[in-house]
């Protein structure tokens, strides 16, 4: 009836149930993994569209395929849309709901519940926000800056912060539930420093979309309340503040951003590991890293607005904490170089993306500095470098290990194995098109080209086409995968248990998965990547 | 996180007396000038409050020192909040 | 040794882990609360630091009498809560579903009094926007105190009723005989959201109903 084959027959999660009702009502983490899985892909491509639509209108300096209002919303949505429905979710509702069970030896997550509820809490914020860009979009920038958000803008804002306010709750659902599991049901022998970083990582984000969410939550009712009655504390006309939502907004989207990018680092981790057979070069301090700079995160976020009335002092303070908040991104950085130096290094497609992760977070990373640095970024503040600095963190960073991800645990969740070759190209083309679309906006930043604007002065206009030739590339690469992946499903190869012959719990069952994960509780006897002892890998 | 032990009822009516007793203290010190130091009564017989609540109602006393720890993480992200905020507005 | 009541969901491997994941869960759940109502605070701090005589001034103008009484409802709810837990903990069918009914009550009576304040705030006009009942200086702030009153107010009280209607629930439960002393954890796990929301109003009041009265 499927076309889509099952690779093993009985038993495995995907066989337990064909109708969409059992998908609908499923329990089983994976399964939700899954409904995640092509829920966010949706809304990428949505999302994606909208760059696509902005990179063709900078094609020319006077903007001249949508207008400048319809250019406002084009940025806003695409915004709006990749940071809440696609990279917040990303790695762990997709990765991390499919996989924490299973590399802590567990049965399922501790709220199966509370974890099917927030797929659906994501689903209706989708609608929500969706619902909004079909009335005609919003027109403030995904960040809502008051007074414009509250007074001034007539666009569709009720609607898109409603959305975004319950798929709020769905991330707090989905870190609420990565941390009671990861407290109270690893197998015999998991103890906390045996576990695999990508659960620490889960863990570390866990924390922060637990602590950041609700803050978030709150301040768009503040802000959506003042649009809706006229009357609040962000209004300056009445006395009110328009910096108090800035402090309130930034104080989650900076953890947010730190959301998007600790899971990456998980991801990467048990790439290198595998990929270089090596054990990673300083665990504990990887682990903790990880956990330092969740807590950073929440004291940094005042250098979003060093240049928006913010007192020096402030600013002055925020740029320092700033500062140390890159070093436990530096530590990491350290220790996979460190893990792959010596290592015996295959480069399959899930190495290749890590890779890719590896050089463009160190990039964006650094660029980060530049804007930590209170006089240059007095230059550079709103400016395209700023643009190149987050997306070099959350697209070289943080889709491509995403991508490595979906690429190495894809045998696993679906019994099937993809061409290696369709995969390496386009990681590759991956990579290309991401330099091409994003340096030179490092370097038209630099020269004074401000984000958010549809129209430019002539001279920038090579670095533009030069940017959204790289988009079109960029775009071949995201969309490659879709094909040999769907491929894969009809006519790959079966997938042994371990095809990488990697270290971890997850391997040690089949592929695809029972849906109790494991024949019975495994227990554990070694340390994490143990990949130099020649330990067990089991088919 | 089961208490072995059943907290006795007397354990929650002196809490209610003491939790009465510091509301009474909160209305009265609000009828005397203190400047900033209202502020700061108020505040400390909240957070006392809080603590009485936390420890006794909760069972906090009793539960596992993560639990602790889950209890004051909410406080301390609002002290961050506002502090570093305040550090802004304070000082233009 | 395994009774009706100590089965535990199948992602479990006894009911103690799933009792101490039901803890840490909620628990998790009242921290997320504290940051969600904490912004209110924030947003608070920063308007009456800015405007120390309108919040003096618009704090003036409530109704103290009414919310004190209402202060010690709702700890007395929090007393016979606490008491229902225990009773619950002690497999006391009758004695559990008796106070956390008489906790229903309380939490009504809050919410009752709360409309009567409101009843009075609307009759003297006290509604920030056109027809704003305040003439007096600063009256534009004074909106500002009120529009955080509201808001503030509005966002305990709906979370009171979620408390009041989730108790009601789990009193009805309990009189079913569905718990008992080695399975009480919904009791014990309402209970803590509603100390929790006591807690919120422990800060709530004097924010808004103490900032000057001498």
């Amino acid at each position: 009836m499927s076309t889509i084959a099952i690779a093993h027959g009985e038993g495995n999660y995907l066989a337990s149930g064909f109708s969409l009702w059992s998908w609908l009502t499923t329990l089983d983490h994976k399964r939700i993994a899954v409904l995640y899985l092509l829920s966010i892909t949706l809304l990428f491509f949505i999302g994606g569209a909208a760059a696509a639509l902005i990179r063709i209108n900078l094609l020319t300096p006077n903007s001249a395929v949508v207008s400048i209002e319809t250019y406002n919303k084009l940025f806003t949505m695409h915004g709006v849309i990749m940071v809440w429905f696609f990279l917040i979710p990303s790695i762990p509702a997709t990765l991390g709901n499919f996989l924490v069970p299973m590399m802590i030896g567990a049965r399922d997550l501790a709220f199966p519940r509370l974890n099917l509820l927030s797929w659906y809490l994501y689903v209706i914020g989708a609608v929500f926000t969706l619902e909004a860009l079909i009335a005609g979009g919003v027109d403030t920038g995904w960040t809502f800056y008051t007074p414009y958000s509250t007074v001034f803008t007539n666009s569709h804002v009720f609607a898109a912060v409603t959305g975004v306010f319950i798929a709020g709750f769905s991330s707090i659902l989905t870190g609420l539930n990565f941390i009671v599991t990861t407290h109270q049901m690893r197998a015999p022998g998991m103890t906390w420093f045996r576990m695999p970083l990508f659960i620490w990582a889960m863990y570390a984000v866990s924390l922060i979309l637990v602590l950041a969410t609700p803050v978030l939550a709150m301040t768009l009712v503040l802000m959506t309340v003042e649009h809706l009655f006229g009357i609040g504390v962000f209004d300056p006309g009445l006395g009110g503040d328009p910096l108090l939502f800035q402090h309130l907004f930034w104080f989650y989207s900076h953890p947010a951003v730190y959301i998007m990018i600790v899971p990456a680092m998980g991801v990467a981790s048990e790439i290198f590991a595998c990929f270089a057979r090596n054990s990673i070069f300083g665990y504990r301090f990887m682990a903790y890293a990880m956990l330092a700079i969740a807590a950073f995160g929440f004291v940094v976020w005042g250098h979003h607005m060093f240049v928006s009335g913010q007192s020096a002092y402030a600013g002055t303070v925020f740029s320092l904490l700033t500062f140390l908040v890159s070093v436990p991104s530096a530590v990491k950085v350290f220790n996979w170089t460190a893990t792959l130096h010596k290592g015996r290094i295959s480069l399959e497609a899930p190495m290749l993306y890590a890779l890719g992760f590896l050089g463009l977070f160190t990039i964006g990373g650094l660029t980060g500095l530049f804007l930590a640095s209170l006089g240059l970024d007095i230059h550079l503040h709103d400016t395209y470098f700023v643009v190149a600095h987050f997306h070099y963190i959350m697209v070289g960073g943080a889709v491509m290990a995403f991508f490595g991800g979906i690429h190495f645990w894809w045998p696993k969740a679906t019994g099937r194995m993809y061409s290696n070759r369709w995969a390496s190209i386009a990681a590759i083309t991956t990579f290309v098109g991401f330099n091409l679309t994003f340096f030179p906006q490092f370097i038209v930043g630099y020269l004074g080209m401000p984000r958010r604007y549809p129209e430019y002065p002539p001279e920038f206009q090579i670095w533009n086409v030069l940017s959204s030739i790289g988009a079109a590339i960029l775009a071949m690469g995201y969309v490659l995968p879709l094909i040999y992946l769907y491929w894969s499903l009809r006519h790959g190869a079966a997938a042994p248990a371990n095809p990488w012959d990697a270290r971890g719990l997850e391997w040690q069952t089949s592929s695809p998965p029972p849906t109790d994960n494991f024949e019975r509780t495994p227990v554990v006897t070694e340390e994490a990547y143990s990949y130099r002892e020649g330990g067990a890998s089991s088919g | 996180m089961t208490e072995s032990h059943l907290a006795s009822p007397r354990t929650y009516v002196i809490s209610w007396l003491l939790l009465l007793g510091l509301l009474a203290v909160s209305i009265a010190s609000a009828f005397v000038p203190l400047g900033a130091m209202n502020v700061a009564i108020n505040l400390a017989i909240s957070f006392t409050q809080a603590a009485i609540v936390l420890l006794f109602s909760m069972h906090l006393r009793a539960a596992h020192p993560t639990l602790h720890l889950v209890a004051v993480v909410g406080f301390f992200g609002i002290a961050i909040l506002i502090a570093l905020t305040l550090a802004d507005v304070l000082t233009r | 040794m395994a009774s009706a009541h100590s089965a535990f969901a199948h992602q479990f491997d006894d009911a103690r882990q799933q009792r101490e994941a039901s803890q840490l869960g909620i628990w998790l759940f009242l921290a997320t609360e504290i940051l969600f109502f904490g912004v209110l605070f924030a947003a608070y701090a920063v308007t009456r630091i800015n405007h120390p005589a309108a919040f003096a001034a618009g704090s003036r103008l409530t109704n103290l009498p009414l919310a004190s009484l209402n202060t010690a409802v709702l700890l007395t709810s929090s007393l016979t809560m606490a008491l229902g837990v225990h009773a619950a903990q002690a497999g006391a069918r009758r004695m559990t579903v008796n106070w956390l009914y008489a906790t229903v009550a309380l939490g009504l009576a809050f919410l009752a009094i709360k409309g009567i304040e409101y009843g009075i705030d609307f009759k003297e006009n006290l509604v920030p926007g056109a027809g704003f009942g305040y003439d007096g200086p600063g009256r534009d702030q004074v909106q500002l105190y009120f529009y955080l009153y509201y808001l503030i107010t509005m966002v305990h009280a709906i979370h009171v009723l979620i408390g009041v209607i989730a108790i009601a629930v789990i009193a009805r439960i309990a009189s079913r005989g569905r718990y008992s002393a080695e399975y009480f954890t919904p009791v014990d796990v309402t209970g803590l959201y509603w100390h929790l929301v006591d807690i919120i109003w422990l800060f709530v009041y004097p924010s808004l109903y103490l900032v000057s009265r001498s």
